[in-house]
């Protein structure tokens, strides 16, 4: 199960895809609103299909990467990391487990993508009236043409390539067979969600599925940085032992360093045999059969570290500043997405902002 | 002079000169270090002896006595003399092996061996401090006889010794071999395999010739396969013990174990010839590829002729050596009066470290040298307790013909060596033979086999016998790792050949009519005062305990085995043992 649906692969494709796909709804529906197929059918559908032609050439691009950046990757990694595999995998899981750490986060605010699109599409549209001559009149002109054209493309391929990040970061330390399940079904997931936001569905009962996700994806994340440490724990252990030895000896005396031992059990190993059940329970929440002081100490820290920075982003949310700082005065201009007004605001920025923002 | 040439002129031992009286034969050894380069590799510190290395044979006659005035100048290591082979019949204490019958002689320390030699044969001397001899302190101890049935089949005698090499030194190389960082229990692999403590060794011999060549096996782990290209030996002796001529093309020599083979030169001087010792690399858990497991020596016959490269062969054919017939006849003995097993395993301790049993035993050296144990717990001499659980005692009764029967539990070959003794090796069993049967009828051999090292099959059993009439008539020796005593002494045993192995625990200790011991055994003054030096007690049980001598408080224990199926650090192991058990 592990080899073919590694699920960090699956929250990131689907918060992905949730993203891009709200903001096609977004502009579906500025579009809807402002002309509609009754006020202006021929410049409607024009606009519409620039929406679509910017959505897929940018998904389109995203994929040839990813596919390529993995491929190329794999390649690789059959002749690199073969000698010093503990201490890749160990880097791999390190990586992983920050990854989905600051991933997750990110997932919660879901619900809160359709107001930062609306703004920032806001914003975008405002931008337009102050152009001024010369190449950023001709830029801007352009730009304006093709807006629902460039908007989707950008977005997607900022998602997308987001995504193949997260992807390589996550699953540097899974085979190449464990990708294409998840990224389906993450893609499938977040257009169907977001297809649902556009229909107008309620947005609480995505709100729950995020959060029961989001946990899971801690989890996750807490027993691979445990792994981490367990991975680079046994390369040492290789080094004192000169080798080979190890792996002779399957899960009883000499799989471990007795000194850094907190418990073992001489069966139900995730490593030996592939793992069965055990890697499952291994890569979902960490499971060793050979406790280290290192692995369990991690852990725990690992969740105290996470806890509180939950409790210092609530703080920053409810107060506005992070806490023993001091609140900046009033010209910070608030993050997107704190409350509907924002959007009716409209703020008036160069159009640097987008560019930044891409 | 090169070392190969200086090898030589040692090798070419002439037996002429030795008078068939009984003489004393004085040796003065001030035991030191110097540097040595055997395998052209390395240059290292080797323990030498009166500041020669390689180490001067120790020759006598059939009834001499030796005295070897021993002064340890290394400086930094205690050390003994063990005489390999040697029975020490009622003279134990001067067998040598330290925890069991002295002292270690600490630096600075002199000490005197005073023995009388009644076995004829080929032996070795080696130290018998925890491992200490692979670092050079083992020679050749030659025993000529004047009556020796084949005196007249030969024209000169040769010396060759086999060895492994190490080029670290054996604190460090121990200490890792039984640590936490070597679950498997690994034995160090050796750099290389000398002939007579050098490498491409070369024999002047003369055509037409034959030769009585001793060989000894000194490794501190390695096991040789040996075989001499044009020509094929003829056994006589095995460990001491005449045999019925056998001929062979390539025998396998344990650590520890001797041959006298006669070798008859061509009578041309067309061509020299190699011969080749090979170690067995089975023994190797990793085998480095830069190691050479080979060592040649040639048979010169012309120094102007070219020196042959070996012929490499498609596999080994050793003698078996099952097959070798006692020249004395010795018959089986039929009625066993005692009998027990040990059963060999090897595992890991709560410490991490493999160790080796017999009979989930380790052995683990005691506060109080065994024989001094025997010598002053008064009637409770005859009880085991007293000698401590680790050293893994058994008393035996004077006469009594004794059956040890050796099941390896282990998928190892374990050479297995008595002191004090030579046995009959009534049964071995092939590889993965498993537990001796004693309820199926066996076919013994009428007249078995006898020597003082053999080697056990991997997952295989042998069948030992021997009997206990030791008391007055000879002194056991002790191969590599413990020492035994034989006669009315301690007798230790232990599987394995090498001195490396000595230190995990292979091994049990045998304590042959003790009360005659008592009568009979008087400690001489520098035995004494080594101990003193040493801080070590020289009375009492195994803790030291001269008050009660069944109270072991404090007896030497192994560090706790790992509960089954769980292993743990520091962090509740009472919790851990309760789920262990419940599993």
């Amino acid at each position: 199960m592990v080899n073919v649906f590694f699920l960090p692969v699956f929250f990131i494709v689907f918060r992905e895809t949730l993203e891009t796909s709200i903001i096609v709804s977004v502009l579906l529906a500025f579009l809807k609103r402002t002309l509609g197929p009754e006020m202006d059918p021929v410049v409607y559908k024009k606009l519409v299909r620039q929406v679509w032609l910017g959505t897929g050439v940018g998904l389109f691009i995203c994929v040839a990467i990813g596919v390529g950046m993995i491929g190329a990757f794999y390649r690789l990694g059959a002749n690199h990391w073969a000698g010093t595999e503990s201490l890749w995998e160990g880097c791999f899981a390190l990586i992983a487990s920050l990854v989905i750490s600051l991933m997750g986060a990110a997932l919660l605010r879901v619900s809160k993508l359709q107001d930062k699109w609306r703004l920032k599409l806001a914003k975008a549209l405002e931008a337009n009236d102050n152009r001024e001559g010369g190449f950023l009149t001709r830029l801007g002109r352009w730009t304006e043409k093709y807006a629902m054209f460039l908007l989707p493309f950008i977005t997607v391929l900022r998602e997308g390539l987001e995504a193949v990040v997260f992807i390589g970061g996550v699953g540097l330390g899974q085979p190449a067979s464990a990708f294409p399940l998840p990224v389906l079904c993450g893609l499938l997931g977040g257009t169907l969600i977001g297809w649902a936001i556009y229909r107008g569905s309620n947005l609480g009962g995505i709100q729950i599925f995020l959060i029961v996700s989001t946990s899971f994806l801690y989890l996750v994340a807490a027993g691979l940085l445990s792994r981490a440490v367990i991975f680079f724990e046994m390369n040492e252990w290789r080094k004192i032992t000169g080798g080979g030895e190890v792996d002779e000896t399957g899960a009883g005396p000499g799989s471990y360093n007795i000194r850094q031992s907190v418990w073992h059990v001489n069966c139900c190993s995730p490593g030996v045999g592939g793992g069965g059940g055990w890697g499952v329970f291994n890569s979902l929440f960490g499971w060793t059969n050979s406790a280290t002081y290192g692995s369990v100490i991690s852990y725990n820290l690992y969740w105290i570290a996470v806890s509180l920075g939950f409790f210092v982003m609530r703080y920053k949310e409810k107060t506005g500043h992070w806490p023993l700082i001091k609140p900046k005065a009033t010209d910070d201009i608030p993050s997107p997405g704190y409350g509907d007004n924002i959007a009716t605001e409209g703020v008036s920025k160069e159009i640097g902002v987008i560019s930044q923002e891409m | 002079m090169s070392p190969s040439l200086f090898h030589l002129s040692l090798l070419l031992l002439l037996p002429f000169g030795l008078t068939a009286y009984a003489a004393t034969v004085t040796y003065d050894w001030s035991i030191s270090w110097v540097t040595a380069n055997p395998d052209n590799a390395l240059a290292r510190p080797v323990i030498g002896i009166n500041q020669q290395w390689p180490l001067p044979h120790l020759i006598a006659s059939v009834g001499d006595r030796v005295i070897v005035n021993v002064a340890n100048q290394l400086g930094n290591q205690s050390t003994s003399l063990h005489f390999h082979g040697l029975f020490q019949n009622g003279t134990t204490h001067m067998d040598g092996p330290v925890g069991v019958t002295q002292c270690a002689i600490p630096p600075g320390g002199r000490f005197t061996y005073n023995f009388t030699i009644d076995q004829a044969g080929t032996y070795w001397y080696h130290s018998h401090v925890r491992g200490q001899y692979p670092d050079g302190l083992r020679g050749a101890l030659i025993v000529h006889d004047p009556e020796s049935p084949y005196k007249d089949q030969y024209d000169e005698e040769l010396v060759l010794t086999l060895s492994d090499w190490y080029h670290s030194q054996m604190p460090p190389l121990i200490d890792r071999f039984l640590s936490y960082a070597n679950p498997t229990g690994a034995e160090p692999v050796p750099e290389a395999a000398l002939f007579n403590d050098t490498q491409n060794l070369k024999v002047r011999v003369q055509p037409g010739k034959t030769y009585l060549i001793r060989m000894i096996n000194m490794a501190a782990f390695a096991a040789q396969y040996l075989w001499f290209e044009g020509h094929t030996m003829r056994i006589v002796e095995v460990d001491g013990v005449y045999t019925e001529p056998k001929d062979a093309d390539m025998i396998y020599m344990t650590a520890a174990q001797r041959y006298s083979v006669l070798l008859t030169m061509r009578n041309d001087t067309d061509t020299n010839f190699a011969f080749v010792g090979s170690m067995d690399q089975d023994l190797f858990d990793q085998v480095p590829p830069s190691l050479n497991p080979n060592v040649t020596g040639w048979l010169v016959y012309d120094e102007t002729k070219d020196l042959p490269k070996p012929t490499l062969i498609d596999e080994f054919t050793p003698i078996d050596d099952f097959t070798l017939v006692p020249h004395d006849g010795e018959k089986l003995f039929e009625n066993v009066d005692y009998s027990f097993n040990l059963d060999v395993k090897m595992d890991n301790l709560g410490d991490g470290a493999n160790y080796a049993f017999f009979n989930d035993i380790t052995y683990m050296k005691q506060k109080v040298p065994t024989l001094y144990t025997a010598l002053t717990t008064g009637t409770d001499t005859t009880n085991a307790l007293v000698y401590g659980i680790n050293t893994n005692p058994y008393i035996l009764k004077k006469d009594d013909v004794v059956e040890i029967i050796v099941n390896n539990d282990d998928p190892g070959k374990h050479p297995f060596h008595l002191h004090g003794h030579n046995f009959q090796v009534v049964t071995r069993s092939e590889e993965d033979g498993g537990f001796f049967n004693g309820s199926t009828p066996h076919n013994f051999p009428a007249v078995p086999m006898k020597r003082d090292v053999v080697m056990v099959k991997p997952n295989g059993n042998i069948v030992l016998r021997f009997k206990a009439d030791n008391p007055d008539k000879s002194i056991p020796s002790n191969s590599q790792n413990n020492s035994t005593l034989s006669t009315d002494m301690v007798l230790a045993v232990h599987v394995s050949g090498s001195s490396i192995v000595i230190s995990n625990g292979m091994s049990s200790t045998m304590i042959e009519a003790p009360e005659e011991l008592q009568k009979n055994l008087k400690i001489p003054d520098d035995h004494m005062k080594v101990c003193v030096d040493d801080n070590v007690p020289t009375a009492g049980n195994a803790a030291g305990n001269t008050k009660d001598f069944l109270d072991l408080t404090g007896q030497v224990q192994p560090p706790a085995p790992i509960p089954a199926g769980y292993g743990m650090g520091e962090l509740g192991p009472s919790e851990l043992a309760r789920l262990s058990k419940a599993e």
